[in-house]
């Protein structure tokens, strides 16, 4: 993980504080608080603190494979986040209508429903791109609005709606749940909280699980050669004999599967129903980051969702504590991705004498793609 | 189906295009900003931020100095300077553009809600009074033609000087030295550079000048339809914005067709009280149709060709 | 002699001063510093109306009965449990949920902290299906929007069936933020009270589908006003000020929502109120008192906890009258205003 560009960013978020009048020491004290659980001063319980940081994390592992492996074909996926919807909402809509199931087949329906949801969102977007060059972009953007809406018909005085009035969904069936790490139990006591407090839920190891299978399709599959090659170059990999139209649906509707993936995973694990938190949601774009900051390898994707994962629980904390904005994990995200993007640590190297060779460019960084691609003009082959 | 009833009835009203027209420009300036970014040669796809950081300054100097002219020129510096940052990190260090746009986005959104604690604490951003906020202007005679007088001409003034600049951008574009340089810089840079142009000016200026549009559009938001700053108020309208310039072939009219079409979606939306059909489903339409319609460009329209490549100077 | 007498009286004084400074400090005997927290809904602080009056409640707390007060604004729905959360496992000796959309976070984090009190405004604490789980530590702070709406739509429907607005068309409106109850009484008792001053009245019922931004609202006002609505309800939090914005710019009236919004637009003509404020100052002070009490408690114009402001206009005597007359029988409870709109 790059870490000199993490560091980069937070050195200029501390400048950007202190420039406004607040304290980047508490600031970043409170961070760590929150996001590890460690130096608390205000009575914060460290493992509420760390198991809050796991929960935001668990959905950042799979939408950060979601962004990474279409990196690896030289495709931007910014639709992680419609993908991910489309995966909550079937997720809930299977675990509702079907909620008398027992738990061993109605979790995997579910789960399995919300990825194909997703590979159906991304799967348009990589139809389109493989066929007429249409980037995938403009077309995941799209995806992710027509995402939105579609929430909003279905909780809203639409069908999923629990009853009148309300913004959000009926409760998937106790079958669809996913269960919690520690006992669900309002009277059992661990490290000093009752332990129903604590939400990490078994979705950890699906994502773990996922994210493995990431490395291992990458890696050691053709399949992932062929994503590979044609993220180098798609005219070589077109004589090398590798379909290109082909790869790129695919990798989209693989990609799309892991989003749609960690959105069912959200609502099997933690809310178990849909709310009006998803109007707000941040988890496909926070994906960019992670996925970037990791640089496409699977123990990197797991590190940045951690450092991710963190921040967002430790901005609350310091909004409570440090009373600086909780939007400040923000401009340190956006910050961390000016410096890996721009290579601000390398360029640094360059001009300091001494500090040895400059590092390269992440090799996966998408190739800059034009807004329309070579694959515009449809190649001849099949 | 009274639902469609309502629906066609309330298209042959003024008052639904003169919301239309409005909505419509809010994309409009932001959507010539990409287009001219784009036909130089850089991917932009930071209006929303660069969108969202004007309205925010333009709000902020408004409530400073009372005058919503020069909280106009802040937001469009503002806009600007933005731009600028993307144009630093993509043609200086050649970063990907991509992820650089969407940096300044994330950058953008938690800066201002950071700006509004440092600043304002946990009060009200606070509130501009009605006589210091972009006017609306009736164009006198003109504005009583029946169906179009309301249409066009009562308006606010950025509107106006807006439809100026869509005029004046395909102008230049198409028409003028500086255009055909610009273009030039974006299919060819090696040949522009070996023809004396420079690249790198040329590209800088056009980003920063969509940072000025975008600018524009933010004050048009915050101080002439809405009267405060309230976080993420731009709500997606620099990505859709983006939609419009491809929609349109990167070129400003183009544009402007498409932004009609996602004003009209704002603004049946808002008519969700006389209308009876579901509002959700109503707002999906626009990008539904933005996709068939891209799904219907095969091979009708290509980017300029050094879009998106960082020049190397001889290179190649 | 004298000596001695003197002596005595020293001892005396000096016993008297310590005693009056020991009295002094403690204030009644009672030191302890309550520690009260709020978590505010997504709408924020500034939205002028709802998280604001609480603030403003718990803010006249600290000053009545020297709590310590800490504010924690929840960004999305994701925050609720960790903010709710966050002050009970700190001990907290009450935590305060603003918002109707907070009910099942705080039926949850209710139920993992037994000893800690709780009190929620617009709801109670409830499971995944919206059932009361009857937590003997949550309190409710219910309202009848309705008796407000009801009271603010006497005065628009006077006013189109005396032909004293703009267009006078018999049209009014309402913008709504999203379709939630507490939303929806208002417009109930707008619109029924409304409908019984002026019976061929039409009120358009519009929503903007947001709490925060105000451009979205001005754009639902304005397609109402077009349709020729005199009197703009605004419900929508902080959007709903653009309605009052719209109201402004189009010449017709409005009426604000929560708080006095006289203030935000000389188009303010009156405002329905919902004493939030009063609410949590309520609950904070049965807190100190020692008086916690779980269980529903509701404000409505019967116990002054819900009611109107008239604003930037000058009604007429026989609207006063009128609305005196509604009042008191509401208040009474031979007229009561509908929860659903009708």
């Amino acid at each position: 993980m790059p870490l000199g560009s993490v560091l980069l960013a937070f050195v200029i978020g501390a400048v950007i504080v202190a420039a406004t009048g607040g304290n980047p020491f508490s600031a970043y004290a409170a961070l760590v608080c929150g996001g590890f659980g460690i130096g608390c001063t205000q009575g914060e319980n460290p493992a509420l603190q760390i198991s809050n940081t796991i929960v935001f994390l668990i959905p950042l592992i799979t939408a950060g494979v979601a962004v990474a492996l279409p990196f690896r074909a030289g495709l931007f996926n910014i639709g992680a986040e419609g993908q991910l919807l489309a995966g909550s909402i079937a997720c809930t809509a299977v675990g509702i209508k079907f909620s008398s199931l027992p738990a061993p087949i109605l979790l995997p329906m579910v789960l399995i429903s919300g990825m194909i949801a997703g590979a159906l969102w991304a799967g348009v977007a990589g139809v389109l791109k493989a066929t007429i060059g249409a980037h995938e972009v403009v077309t995941t953007i799209m995806m992710n609005y027509i995402a939105q809406w579609l929430l909003r018909y279905l909780i809203i005085g639409g069908p999923l709606q629990l009853a009148a009035g309300t913004s959000k969904s009926s409760p998937i069936g106790a079958g669809a749940r996913l269960a919690t790490i520690l006992p669900n139990d309002n009277s059992l006591f661990i490290f000093g909280l009752p332990s129903s407090v604590f939400r990490v839920h078994t979705g950890l190891f699906i994502a773990l699980a996922a994210v493995a299978v990431f490395a291992f399709l990458l890696w050691r599959t053709s399949l992932g050669y062929e994503i590979r090659a044609v993220g180098q170059s798609q005219k070589a990999a077109r004589y090398a004999g590798v379909s290109v139209r082909r790869t790129i649906i695919v990798t989209m509707l693989i990609a799309g599967a892991f989003s749609g993936l960690a959105g069912a995973i959200e609502i099997a694990g933690v809310d178990h129903n849909l709310t009006d938190k998803y109007f707000t949601d941040t988890t496909g774009f926070d994906a960019i980051a992670v996925a970037l900051l990791g640089l496409g390898s699977a123990v990197g994707i797991v590190m940045a969702a951690v450092l991710f994962g963190a921040l967002h629980a430790g901005g609350s904390v310091m909004q409570a504590d440090a009373n600086i904005s909780g939007n400040l994990v923000f401009i340190l995200q956006a910050l961390i991705l000016f410096s890996i993007a721009a290579n601000f640590v390398g360029a640094i190297r360059q001009r300091i004498p001494g500090l040895g060779r400059p590092t390269a460019l992440p090799p996966q960084m998408p190739p800059a793609a034009p807004l329309m691609t070579e694959a515009a003009t449809p190649p001849a082959e099949a | 189906m009274s639902g469609l009833g309502d629906v066609l009835h309330l298209l042959i009203t003024a008052n639904l295009w003169q919301a239309t027209l409005a909505a419509a420009v809010l994309l409009l300036l932001p959507a010539l900003g990409g287009t001219i970014s784009e036909r130089s040669g850089v991917v932009n796809i930071a209006m929303e931020g660069m969108m969202l950081t004007g309205a925010f300054f333009g709000v902020a100097a408004d409530l400073a100095w009372h005058n919503p002219w020069l909280a106009t020129g802040v937001a469009m510096l503002a806009g600007a300077l933005m731009a600028s940052i993307h144009a630093f990190v993509s043609i200086q260090f050649r970063a990907d553009q991509i992820v650089s746009g969407i940096a300044i986005n994330i950058f953008a959104a938690g800066l201002t809600v950071f700006l509004i604690n440092r600043i304002y604490g946990l009060q009200d951003v606070g509130h501009i009074g009605q006589d210091a906020l972009l006017p609306n202007l009736n164009i006198p005679g003109l504005d009583q033609i029946p169906f179009f007088g309301k249409v066009l001409f009562q308006q606010n003034v950025i509107v106006y000087v807006a439809l100026v600049l869509l005029v004046l951008i395909h102008l230049v574009l198409f028409r003028t030295r500086l255009g055909l340089r610009i273009r030039a810089v974006g299919e060819h840079p090696q040949a522009a550079d070996t023809a004396g142009i420079n690249v790198f000016a040329i590209r800088y200026g056009a980003v920063i000048t969509s940072g000025l549009l975008s600018g524009l559009s933010g004050a048009f938001l915050a101080i002439g339809i809405s009267n405060t700053f309230v976080p993420n108020m731009t709500d997606g309208r620099g990505y859709i914005a983006l939609a419009a310039m491809i929609f349109g072939k990167w070129t400003p009219f183009g544009a402007f067709v498409a932004c009609l079409i996602f004003g009209l979606g704002q603004a049946i939306y808002d008519n969700n009280s006389i209308i009876h059909v579901s509002p959700y489903l109503l707002s999906m339409l626009p990008y539904l149709l933005t996709l068939i319609v891209l799904a219907g460009l095969v091979g009708r329209s290509t980017p300029p060709a050094a879009d998106g490549l960082p020049y190397v100077p001889g290179s190649e | 002699m004298v000596h001695k007498r003197f002596r005595f009286l020293g001892v005396a004084a000096l016993v008297l001063l310590v005693a009056m400074a020991c009295g002094g400090s403690s204030g009644g005997g009672n030191t302890k510093q309550y520690k009260i927290g709020l978590v505010t809904d997504i709408g924020g602080l500034n939205d002028k109306s709802f998280n604001h009056l609480a603030f403003v409640g718990l803010e006249k707390a600290k000053t009545d009965f020297g709590v310590k007060d800490d504010v924690t604004e929840s960004h999305s729905g994701n925050d609720y449990v960790p903010n709710l959360t966050s002050f009970a496992s700190k001990n907290y000796d009450l935590v305060i949920g603003v918002g109707f959309l907070m009910q099942e976070a705080m039926g949850t984090v209710s139920g993992q902290f037994p000893n800690i009190h709780f009190a929620i405004i617009d709801g109670a604490g409830t499971d995944a299906s919206g059932k009361d789980l009857g937590h003997t530590n949550v309190q409710s702070l219910f309202f009848k929007e309705q008796d407000a709406g009801a009271m603010v739509g006497v005065i628009a429907g006077w006013l189109e069936k005396n032909g004293k607005a703009k267009t006078n068309a018999h049209v009014i409106g309402a913008v709504g933020g999203i379709s939630i109850p507490p939303v929806n009484h208002y417009i109930a008792g707008y619109k029924w009270a409304a409908m019984m001053e002026d019976p061929m009245i039409h009120v358009l019922v519009g929503y903007s589908n947001d709490f925060t931004d105000p451009a979205k609202c001005k754009g639902v006002a304005k397609s109402q006003i077009d349709q020729k609505s005199d009197v703009e309800f605004q419900v929508a939090g902080g959007c709903g000020l653009g309605v009052l914005q719209q109201a402004g710019q189009s010449g017709v009236y409005s009426i604000g929502v929560d708080a006095d919004q006289k203030d935000a637009d000389p188009s303010v003509i009156a405002s329905a109120l919902k004493k939030v404020d009063v609410a949590t100052y309520t609950a904070i002070k049965n807190v100190v008192n020692g008086q916690f009490k779980a269980g529903a408690l509701t404000f409505s114009i019967a116990n002054d906890g819900a009611g109107y402001s008239v604003d930037n206009l000058t009604l007429p005597a026989e609207l006063l009258t009128e609305l005196k007359t509604v009042q008191d029988k509401i208040r009474a409870g031979t007229l009561t205003p509908p929860a659903d709109i009708p």
